[in-house]
C-alpha cells in the first residue's frame, strides 16, 4: 500500500450513503460537523479526515459534498493534498467564516454534531438558534458498520495480535515501561500505522487499573497489563492481555482462569438482541460464582467491554446498559478487573456482532503468557 | 491519544515553580475581578492545565478551576481508581470525580461562587459543548468570558523549569533525527526509527509529519501506509516531554548544494527574532538563498501545545494564517520555514528563546 491517509473508496461510499439517507430522513441538508485530534471520529465518518492538530469543521451536503476549514494552515495544505475530494481552506477566523459559509450554502436546515466537540462558539453564535443538533444522527449512522468498515476492523484486530507480540518480547526483567511501548510504537510505525490507544500496568497485588507509562523496572514475577489499539483506515480495534515475567504462580494461574471463563462467558453472550448489560451480566456472574462479586463494581472496574471502530471507547459494557445488539456493530468484550490474590488482570478481544452471534477477531491466545528471566 | 512516558519529577519542575505559575494567574484573575477561571483539558489542548499543574490527560477530559486563591481543584472524567495516579503525576488541590464534566463543573460553581458575574474560560470559544452547556445553564452566558487573552499574557515568557524541559525534549527530537538510517527507502522506516527513538528517550509524545519526496511536493503529510522516499524528503518532529511540547523540523537525504546556505542563513535569521521583531517574523529575508514560501512563529500561549504567532510569505496557506501578534523576550519559541531554492523546496524549523528589543534570539541548545 502506498498512499498517505488510507480511505478507501468503498468505506467512503458506503459511508456517504448512509449519512445521505439519515439526513434525507431527517430533513437536513447540511450536516456541520466539528472535530480534533482528541475527537475525531465523527469527522472520519462525515468527511474522511483525521486532524493532526487545529480545529476542524466539516460542512457535508446532502449529496456528499463535502467542504472543511480548518485553523492551522499547515494541517490545511496536509488535508487538501491527502484528500483532493474535499475542499479545504484553512482559516483564521474559524467561526465567522463557518457562519458565513453556512448563509452562503443557503440550506434550510442545517444541524450541529457532535455536542462532544462542537465549539462553544458555533452553538452560542448568531446562528445557534436556527441550528438543530445532529449529534443523535451520526450516532445512530456510525453505530452499526458496513462490510467494509469491518473488513478494516479486522486488519486491526490483526495488526494488535501482531503487536501483541512485540509487547510479550519487549517485556523482560528491567525494562522500563515506557521501553516497552517504544518498541510497540515503533513496530506499528513500521507497518504504516500513525494511532494507537495503548495503557498498561506491571507489579503485583498493589496494582489496581493500567495507566500510561512510567518508569518503573520490570521485575519477576510482575503481572504485565496492557491494552493495545491500533488503528488502520481509521478504525480502531483492541486487545487485552495478560503475562507474567517468569514462571506465573499458582495463585496467579488461579485468578488468571478467572478472567479467562469470564470472557468466554460474555463473548458466548454477544448475539443480535442481546444487551450491552446481558454481556455484562455473563462475565460478571462468573466472578459472582467464585465469590469476586465485589470486583465488577466501579470501585474496581470501568466497564465490562465497550464499542470499538472511529473511536477507541463506544457504548459501555455494563449491567445497566440497555443498548440492544444488532449485526455489524463491533466492540471488545473484557472483564478487566481487580483481582485480590494477584493484583489487576486483563483479558479482552474485539468482537463484530453477525447474524447468529458474533466473530471474534483477536487470534492471541487466552492463556495467561510468560516470559522467560 | 498520549502513550509515552508521562510522570512528574520534582526535580524538574518543583512544587514551588508550579505554585508560581498559579499565583500568576491568580494575581492577574484579582486584577481582572474574576470569579474563577476554568482551563478545559484533552489531548488536543492540554497546554494550559500542565503548565499550571504538571496534569497531561493521556485520554479523556478534565477541566481545572483556578480561584483568585488557594489551590486549584481538577474536576476529572477518569474513573475514581485514576486519582491516585493524578495525584502522582501533578500538583493540585482537590480531586471531584465528574463523570459528567459540565454538569459538575455546574454545581461547584454555583456552590462555590455563588452569583458569580465574571468566570473566564481559557479558549472559551471551542469549549466543547457536551461541557459548556451545564454550565452556561447554571451561570448564564455573560458571566463566561473568554480569558484565553488574559491567560495569554501571564503565559509567557517561560521560567527555568520550563526551558529545561524545552531543552530536553529539542536533543530528544534531534536524537531522533540522528537515528534515521543513511539508506532508509520508505516513509516507514523513517518514521519507525525515529518513533523508537524518541519514545526510548522519554518523550510523551510524538506527532510527525512527512514531505516524502520534496522533488515532488513540500506538503507535510501524515503517512498511513507506506511511501518511496524521494532523494531528498523532510520530517516534522513534534515532540512533548513532561507536557512541554517543541517542533524540529529537517530536510534530508542526498544534501542539495543550496542547503548549506539555507541552514546557515536559518541561524542567522532565528537569531533576528526579538520582541519587537515577532509579528515582522525572520528579517533579511532578503538576504535568504531562496523565496521565503512561508514562516511561522509558535508559541505556546493557550491551551493548545503550538499556536502560531505570527506567519507570513508568498504561500497561500502562510498568508490564510498570519496572525501578527506578539511575545515578550525570553519566550520559547518556534520558527519554522520553507525556503524555495535554486534546487527545491527545504524545510526546516528551530525552537528558541526570544531576544529582549535589540538582543538576539538563542536557539535552543540540540546536543547538550
Amino acid at each position: 500500500m502506498t498512499q498517505s491517509s488510507a480511505v478507501s473508496g468503498a468505506i467512503r461510499n458506503e459511508r456517504q450513503q448512509r449519512l445521505a439517507a439519515a439526513m434525507q430522513a431527517e430533513g437536513i441538508d447540511v450536516l456541520v460537523v466539528a472535530g480534533n485530534a482528541w475527537r475525531s471520529d465523527y469527522l472520519r465518518f462525515a468527511a474522511d479526515i483525521t486532524p493532526i492538530e487545529g480545529n476542524a469543521l466539516a460542512f457535508v451536503e446532502r449529496d456528499g459534498t463535502a467542504r472543511v476549514l480548518i485553523d492551522s494552515a499547515v494541517e490545511a495544505a496536509r488535508l487538501a493534498a491527502e484528500y483532493p475530494h474535499l475542499s479545504v481552506s484553512a482559516s483564521a477566523r474559524l467561526f465567522d467564516d463557518a457562519e458565513a459559509l453556512i448563509l452562503r450554502l443557503g440550506k434550510r436546515n442545517a444541524a450541529l454534531a457532535p455536542n462532544a466537540a462542537m465549539p462553544y462558539r458555533l452553538a452560542l453564535g448568531p446562528l445557534g438558534p436556527t441550528l438543530n443538533s445532529g449529534t443523535a444522527l451520526l450516532d445512530r449512522v456510525m453505530l452499526k458498520k458496513s462490510p467494509a468498515e469491518i473488513d478494516a476492523v479486522r486488519r486491526a484486530a490483526a495488526l494488535a495480535d501482531d503487536g501483541y507480540a512485540i509487547f510479550r518480547a519487549a517485556s523482560r526483567v528491567g525494562r522500563r515501561e515506557y521501553e516497552l511501548v517504544a518498541d510497540v510504537e515503533a513496530y506499528f510505525r513500521s507497518r504504516g500505522c500513525p494511532e494507537n490507544f495503548q495503557i498498561l500496568g506491571s507489579g503485583g497485588v498493589e496494582v489496581r487499573g493500567m495507566h500510561p507509562p512510567g518508569e518503573r523496572r520490570l521485575a519477576q514475577g510482575d503481572l504485565v497489563t496492557t491494552e493495545l489499539t491500533p488503528c488502520v483506515e481509521g478504525y480502531y480495534a483492541q486487545i487485552c492481555r495478560t503475562l507474567v515475567v517468569g514462571e506465573p504462580s499458582e495463585r496467579q494461574r488461579r485468578a488468571y482462569a478467572v478472567f479467562r471463563e469470564a470472557l468466554e462467558a460474555g463473548v458466548a453472550a454477544v448475539r443480535p438482541g442481546a444487551t450491552a448489560g446481558d454481556v455484562a451480566r455473563a462475565e460478571n456472574e462468573v466472578f459472582r460464582r467464585h465469590g469476586l462479586g465485589d470486583y465488577v463494581t466501579s470501585e474496581y472496574t470501568r466497564v465490562r467491554g465497550h464499542g470499538v471502530g472511529l473511536y477507541v471507547d463506544g457504548a459501555h459494557i455494563l449491567e445497566d446498559v440497555t443498548l440492544t445488539l444488532e449485526p455489524g456493530m463491533t466492540l471488545i468484550v473484557h472483564p478487566n478487573t481487580y483481582h485480590p490474590d494477584v493484583g489487576y488482570i486483563v483479558l479482552g478481544d474485539t468482537v463484530v456482532v453477525t447474524d447468529s452471534g458474533c466473530d471474534v477477531l483477536c487470534r492471541t491466545s487466552r492463556e495467561l503468557f510468560h516470559e522467560p528471566v | 491519544m498520549r502513550r509515552g512516558l508521562i510522570s512528574w519529577s520534582r526535580e524538574e519542575v518543583s512544587e514551588q515553580q508550579l505554585d508560581a505559575r498559579v499565583a500568576r494567574l491568580q494575581a492577574r484573575m484579582r486584577a481582572e475581578a474574576m470569579d474563577a477561571v476554568l482551563a478545559y483539558t484533552a489531548f488536543d489542548r492540554p497546554a494550559a492545565v500542565s503548565w499550571l499543574t504538571h496534569f497531561v490527560p493521556y485520554w479523556n477530559e478534565a477541566l481545572l478551576a483556578v480561584f483568585p486563591s488557594g489551590a486549584p481543584v481538577m474536576l476529572a472524567s477518569f474513573s475514581k481508581r485514576m486519582h491516585p495516579w493524578i495525584r502522582e503525576v501533578c500538583r493540585v488541590g482537590e480531586i471531584l470525580g465528574a463523570p459528567g464534566l459540565g454538569r459538575t463543573a455546574a454545581g461547584m460553581l454555583e456552590e462555590r461562587v455563588p452569583g458569580a458575574a465574571r468566570i473566564g474560560v481559557i479558549n472559551r470559544d471551542l469549549l466543547p459543548w457536551s461541557v459548556a452547556e451545564p454550565i452556561v445553564g447554571a451561570v448564564g452566558s455573560d458571566a463566561l468570558v473568554d480569558a484565553t487573552g488574559m491567560f495569554a499574557s501571564i503565559r509567557q515568557p517561560s521560567d527555568a523549569a520550563e526551558i529545561r524541559l524545552a531543552e530536553h525534549a529539542a536533543r530528544i527530537a534531534a536524537h531522533a533525527f540522528e537515528s534515521i538510517p543513511r539508506d532508509a527507502a520508505k516513509t516507514s522506516e523513517v518514521l519507525a526509527t525515529m518513533e523508537r527513538a524518541a519514545r526510548l528517550d522519554g518523550a510523551e509524545e510524538v506527532l510527525l509529519r512527512i514531505a516524502p519526496d520534496l522533488a515532488r511536493s513540500a506538503v507535510l503529510q501524515r503517512i498511513e501506509g507506506d511511501s518511496a522516499l524521494g532523494t531528498c524528503y523532510a520530517v516534522e518532529c513534534s515532540l512533548a516531554y513532561k507536557a512541554t511540547w517543541i517542533r524540529l523540523t529537517r530536510s534530508r537525504g542526498a544534501a542539495a548544494p543550496s542547503w548549506t546556505p539555507a541552514s546557515q542563513w536559518l541561524r542567522e535569521a532565528v537569531a533576528t527574532i526579538d520582541e519587537a521583531g515577532v509579528a515582522a517574523g525572520p528579517a533579511h529575508r532578503t538576504s535568504a538563498p531562496g523565496q521565503v514560501a512561508a514562516w511561522a512563529i509558535e508559541a505556546c500561549v493557550d491551551s493548545h501545545p503550538l499556536s502560531v504567532i505570527s506567519a507570513g510569505g508568498t504561500a497561500d496557506a502562510a498568508k490564510a494564517a498570519a496572525a501578527g501578534g506578539k511575545l515578550p523576550a525570553g519566550s520559547l519559541a518556534t520558527l519554522s520555514l520553507r525556503l524555495e531554492l535554486a534546487d527545491g523546496p527545504w524545510l526546516a524549523s528551530l525552537p528558541l528563546l526570544v531576544g529582549a528589543a535589540g538582543n538576539a534570539a538563542h536557539p535552543l541548545n540540540l546536543t547538550g
